[in-house]
C-alpha cells in the first residue's frame, strides 16, 4: 500500500545560520533554542532579532520553527517564561518543544501556540502520551527508547501526533532521568548544563577474581542513524522525524538536512528508496563526524552492540573546510575559512540540491585580490565563480591521513 | 511527620513495627526498579503487614515502553486487592490508574518538577486520587517548606537513601561480564572516572536496565525536626542496599533528634552522608561561564559580525541586520576579550571592493582595519 502521508524532515538549528543552511538543504522544519529555557546553555542559540529572522527566513521558505523551552524550570526561571511566550506568539513560531508540565500549562494559558512534548519527558507509552494530550500537547517527540512498531501503536491509540529521532547522539540514559552533572559537577543538567559525564571512562570494579578493574566507556551510546528504517516509519504514520544536534557544525546541519529530506523525497516519487542513492545517502552521513551508528531501540530493545565504548576522538574522514558567504561573478565565491586548505587542493562544493560539485582549488585569493597558497581558519578567501554555487554552501575536503 | 521505607522480609516487616511505622512499601521485581519480590512473596508480606496493621502501597516505578507497559498490567491487577495504594512514577502508569482504578495514588514527582505550577497540575489532573506527591530530593529547604504549605496534597520526602544519578533500560554492565550473567539476576560494580573527583559511584544492573548511585547517601535526618514544622507528612528511609536494623536507630533520631548519637551513627554507618542541596541550590550559577556571553550581544543595534580583520587593510564585516550598512555610520565593535571600540567608517567597499555608500543585509561589508579588534568581534550601530 502506497502511503498518503509523510513525515516532516526536523532539523536542528543551534544558531541563525544553521537555520539558514538546514532550510536551504531541504529541512521542512527546525528546532532552535533561545538563550533561556532549553538544554543547550553551551550553543549559541539565538537572541530575540535572531529568532525574528530566523522565522519569517524559515517560513518565506515553507518550513516551521520550534522552539525548545525543554528545561525542567525551577520556580525562579519560570517567572521570567511568560514575556517570551508572547514574544514568540507574536512572532508566529509554529510549536514550542516542551517537557516540564509547569512550562506546558504557562504556555498553554497564555497562547495558542501548538505544544510538542521533548523528548525530555520520556513519553515511552499510550497512556502518557493521553495524558499529555489531556494537557493541550498537540504532539509527542517519543523517548528514544521506543521502538517504531510502539511509537505506530501510540499515535493509533493517543490519536496525536509522533515525533522519532532518526538520526544523532544519543543519551544512554532515559532523557530527563540522569542527573549526574547536578550531584558531581554542580550543573543542573535538565536546565541545559550536562557534563556528558556518560562518555567518561570508568574503572570498573566488578568483584571479578580474574580480572583487574576494567576501563571503559560502559555509559556512551553509538550513534542512532535511521535511514534504513524510513519505510517503517513512513507505515507507521510517523508524523516528523528528528535529528539530533544544535551543537553540531553547519556541515552537520546541512549534509543531515539534505539526505534525509532526499531520501524522503525520493520516497515520495518511487515509493520506496532502496536504490543506489541509498549508498550515496549513507556515504554523505558518513562524511560527518559521528560515533559508530546504531538503530539503537527502533526495531528492538537496544543490547549490547549499542554501547560505543571507545574515547571521544572521533574523527571523519571529511571535514568542513568552509562555508560560502558571498558568491557572483563580480566577486567569485567567497569562503569563510574553517579548517586550511591548500593550492591545487581537491575540494567538494555541496549545492543545495543534487551531487556535490568537485572543485580543484588551483586559483586561490584573498579579500584583498592577492594570490594565496595556504589558507588560514578565520580568514576569507575567494575561488574563481562556479554557476550554481551559492551563500551558505558548504565547503569540505576529504582529509588526507597522516 | 510519619516514616515510611521498603521491606523485602518479614523480618523487615517485624523491625519497621517495632520502629513504630504504620506502613510498608513493597517492590514487585517486575513493577520496581529495584524490586526483588515475587507475587507470591508480595501476598506473603501483604498477609503478614495486615496482621501487624500497616498499610502497603505497591511501587509502580519503572519507566515503561508501551510493550513494557502492557505487560505490567496484569501484575498490577493481581496485587491490586491485596493492597492500599499505588506508587507510580512513569506518567503512563499515573494516567491509567487515574483513568481504571479506584485505588489511592502516590505519584512519585522525584524528576524534575522543580516549579509549584508542574506540582499543582499533576494534583489537578489526579481527579482527587492523589493521596501524596513525592518531592524531588533536588529542592532546597526553602522550597520545600513553600511546596509543602501550599500543595493540597500531602508531600513525602527522600530523608535517608542512596541517591539515583542515572537510570537506563540498557544492560551495561553485563556484556562486560557474561560470565557472571548466569549466577546473579543482579549484576553489580563499583566506578570511578578520572574525570570526575567522585570515586566508587556503586552501579547495578537488573532486568530493568543499569543503575548509578552517588558514592554518598542522602541524610536529612538533621532536619527532620525543621521538615516537621515546615508540615512535611511523610519522611522516606530507604535501607535496601544497607542493614534494615538502622532503622531502629533513624526512627529514634528522627522522633527525637540527638547530635551526637547523630554522630556515632555516622561513624559506624558504611557510607559517607550528604545533604544534597537542602541548605541551597545553585546548579545554574555556572551557566554563564559555559560560553563567552559577549558573542551573544546580539540584540539593540546589533549590526552584524567581523569575520575577517587583516592588519593594515582592513575588516570584512558581514551584514546581519535587515537595515544593512551606511558608509555615515558610526560603528561600536565588541571584542570578544569585552573592549569596545568606537569607529567612524573612512571606506566602504563591497565584497568585489567597489567603494559603495551602504550594503545590505547578508552581504560582506569591507571596512578600514581597526587595531585591536578580531575575527568574531560583534559589530553594532553607535
Amino acid at each position: 500500500m502506497k502511503a498518503t502521508s509523510f513525515p516532516e524532515i526536523l532539523a536542528p538549528a543551534g544558531s541563525l545560520d544553521k537555520l539558514k543552511v538546514a532550510v536551504l538543504y531541504g529541512a521542512n522544519a527546525v528546532y532552535v533554542g533561545g538563550q533561556k529555557f532549553g538544554l543547550r546553555t553551551a550553543a549559541e542559540n539565538f537572541t530575540l532579532d535572531e529568532l525574528r529572522e530566523g522565522v519569517a527566513f524559515a517560513h518565506a521558505r515553507g518550513a516551521q520553527v520550534y522552539v525548545v523551552l525543554n528545561s525542567f524550570l525551577h520556580d525562579k526561571d519560570l517567572v521570567e517564561l511568560p514575556s517570551f511566550v508572547e514574544f514568540l506568539s507574536e512572532i508566529k513560531v509554529d510549536a514550542v518543544i516542551v517537557s516540564d508540565l509547569g512550562v506546558v500549562k504557562t504556555v498553554r494559558d497564555l497562547s495558542i501556540i501548538p505544544i510538542h512534548i521533548s523528548t525530555q519527558a520520556s513519553t515511552l507509552n499510550v497512556e502518557s502520551a493521553k495524558l499529555w494530550k489531556k494537557m493541550g500537547a498537540t504532539r509527542i517527540v517519543l523517548g528514544r527508547e521506543v521502538s517504531i512498531k510502539e511509537a505506530g501503536k501510540i499515535k493509533r491509540e493517543a490519536e496525536i501526533e509522533i515525533e522519532m529521532f532518526i538520526h544523532g547522539s544519543m543519551c544512554m540514559a532515559y532523557s530527563g532521568h540522569c542527573v549526574i552533572s547536578n550531584f558531581t559537577q554542580g550543573r543542573d543538567s535538565n536546565r541545559g548544563g550536562c557534563a556528558h559525564s556518560c562518555r567518561f571512562e570508568y574503572s570498573l570494579d566488578m568483584g571479578l577474581s580474574t580480572m583487574e578493574k576494567k576501563k571503559v566507556f560502559f555509559m556512551s551510546s553509538k550513534d542512532l542513524e535511521g535511514i534504513r528504517l524510513l519505510p517503517e516509519f513512513i507505515n507507521e504514520g510517523i508524523d516528523s522525524l528528528k535529528i539530533e544536534g544544535r551543537m553540531k557544525s553547519n556541515l552537520y546541519a546541512g549534509t543531515m538536512s539534505k539526505v534525509y529530506s532526499e531520501a524522503l523525497n525520493f520516497y515520495k516519487e518511487h515509493g520506496h528508496f532502496y536504490s543506489d542513492s541509498l549508498l550515496e545517502w549513507e556515504a554523505e552521513l558518513n562524511k560527518v563526524s559521528h560515533r559508530a551508528y546504531t538503530e539503537a531501540a527502533l526495531v528492538e530493545k537496544a543490547g549490547a552492540d549499542s554501547i560505543f565504548n571507545e574515547r571521544e576522538n572521533v574523527e571523519s574522514e571529511w571535514q568542513l573546510v568552509g562555508t560560502v558567504v558571498e558568491a557572483s561573478l563580480k566577486s567569485g565565491i567567497i569562503i569563510e575559512v574553517r579548517n586550511a586548505f591548500n593550492q591545487g587542493d581537491k575540494l567538494e562544493i555541496v549545492p543545495f540540491k543534487g551531487s556535490a560539485r568537485e572543485v580543484v582549488a588551483h586559483e586561490i585569493m584573498d579579500l584583498s585580490m592577492r594570490p594565496v597558497q595556504r589558507t588560514k581558519p578565520t580568514t576569507l578567501v575567494r575561488l574563481p565563480y562556479i554557476e550554481g554555487i551559492e551563500a551558505f554552501n558548504l565547503v569540505r575536503q576529504q582529509v588526507v591521513s597522516k | 511527620m510519619k516514616m515510611t521505607t521498603y521491606a523485602q522480609s518479614l523480618h523487615d516487616l517485624s523491625v519497621l513495627k517495632e520502629a513504630g511505622l504504620d506502613e510498608v512499601i513493597l517492590a514487585h521485581e517486575s513493577l520496581s526498579r529495584f524490586g526483588k519480590l515475587s507475587t507470591p512473596e508480595i501476598l506473603k508480606l501483604v498477609a503478614r503487614a495486615k496482621e501487624l496493621h500497616l498499610q502497603v502501597y505497591l511501587e509502580w516505578d519503572i519507566l515503561m515502553t508501551q510493550n513494557v507497559f502492557e505487560s505490567a498490567l496484569p501484575v498490577v491487577l493481581e496485587l491490586l486487592p491485596s493492597i492500599d495504594g499505588i506508587r507510580v512514577q512513569d506518567p503512563g502508569a499515573l494516567h491509567w490508574v487515574i483513568e481504571n482504578l479506584d485505588t489511592k495514588i502516590h505519584f512519585i514527582a522525584e524528576n524534575g518538577n522543580h516549579n509549584i505550577t508542574a506540582l499543582e497540575t499533576w494534583i489537578s489532573l489526579s481527579k482527587g486520587k492523589l493521596e501524596r506527591i513525592v518531592l524531588s530530593l533536588e529542592l532546597s529547604k526553602s522550597t520545600i517548606e513553600d511546596y509543602v504549605k501550599r500543595l493540597s496534597v500531602p508531600c513525602e520526602l527522600l530523608g535517608f537513601g542512596r541517591i539515583l544519578l542515572f537510570y537506563t533500560p540498557r544492560a551495561l554492565l553485563s556484556p562486560l561480564a557474561p560470565e557472571k550473567i548466569a549466577q546473579n539476576s543482579e549484576l553489580v560494580a563499583l566506578g570511578e572516572s578520572e574525570e570526575s573527583p567522585h570515586k566508587g559511584f556503586p552501579i547495578v544492573e537488573n532486568r530493568h536496565g543499569t543503575f548509578m548511585f552517588h558514592i554518598k547517601e542522602f541524610c536529612l535526618i538533621e532536619f527532620a525536626q525543621e521538615l516537621k514544622e515546615f508540615g512535611l507528612k511523610y519522611l522516606r528511609v530507604d535501607l535496601r542496599w544497607t542493614d534494615f536494623s538502622y532503622l531502629l536507630r533513624l526512627s529514634q533520631l528522627i522522633q527525637v533528634f540527638n547530635s551526637e548519637e547523630f554522630d556515632h551513627f555516622k561513624q559506624e554507618y558504611p557510607q559517607d552522608l550528604m545533604r544534597g542541596f537542602y541548605l541551597v541550590n545553585k546548579t545554574d550559577v555556572l551557566f554563564p561561564k559555559l560560553k563567552n556571553g559577549r558573542l551573544q550581544k546580539r540584540e539593540g543595534n546589533y549590526l552584524g559580525e567581523v569575520m575577517e580583520a587583516e592588519k593594515g587593510s582592513h575588516l570584512a564585516i558581514m551584514v546581519k541586520n535587515s537595515r544593512g550598512i551606511k558608509k555615515s555610520d558610526k560603528l561600536s565593535i565588541l571584542h570578544p576579550e569585552g573592549k569596545t571600540f568606537e569607529v567612524s567608517i573612512h571606506s566602504l567597499k563591497n565584497s568585489a571592493l567597489e567603494e559603495v555608500e551602504e550594503i545590505p543585509q547578508n552581504k560582506l561589508a569591507v571596512i578600514q582595519f581597526v587595531g585591536g579588534v578580531w575575527v568574531k568581534s560583534q559589530v553594532f550601530l553607535s
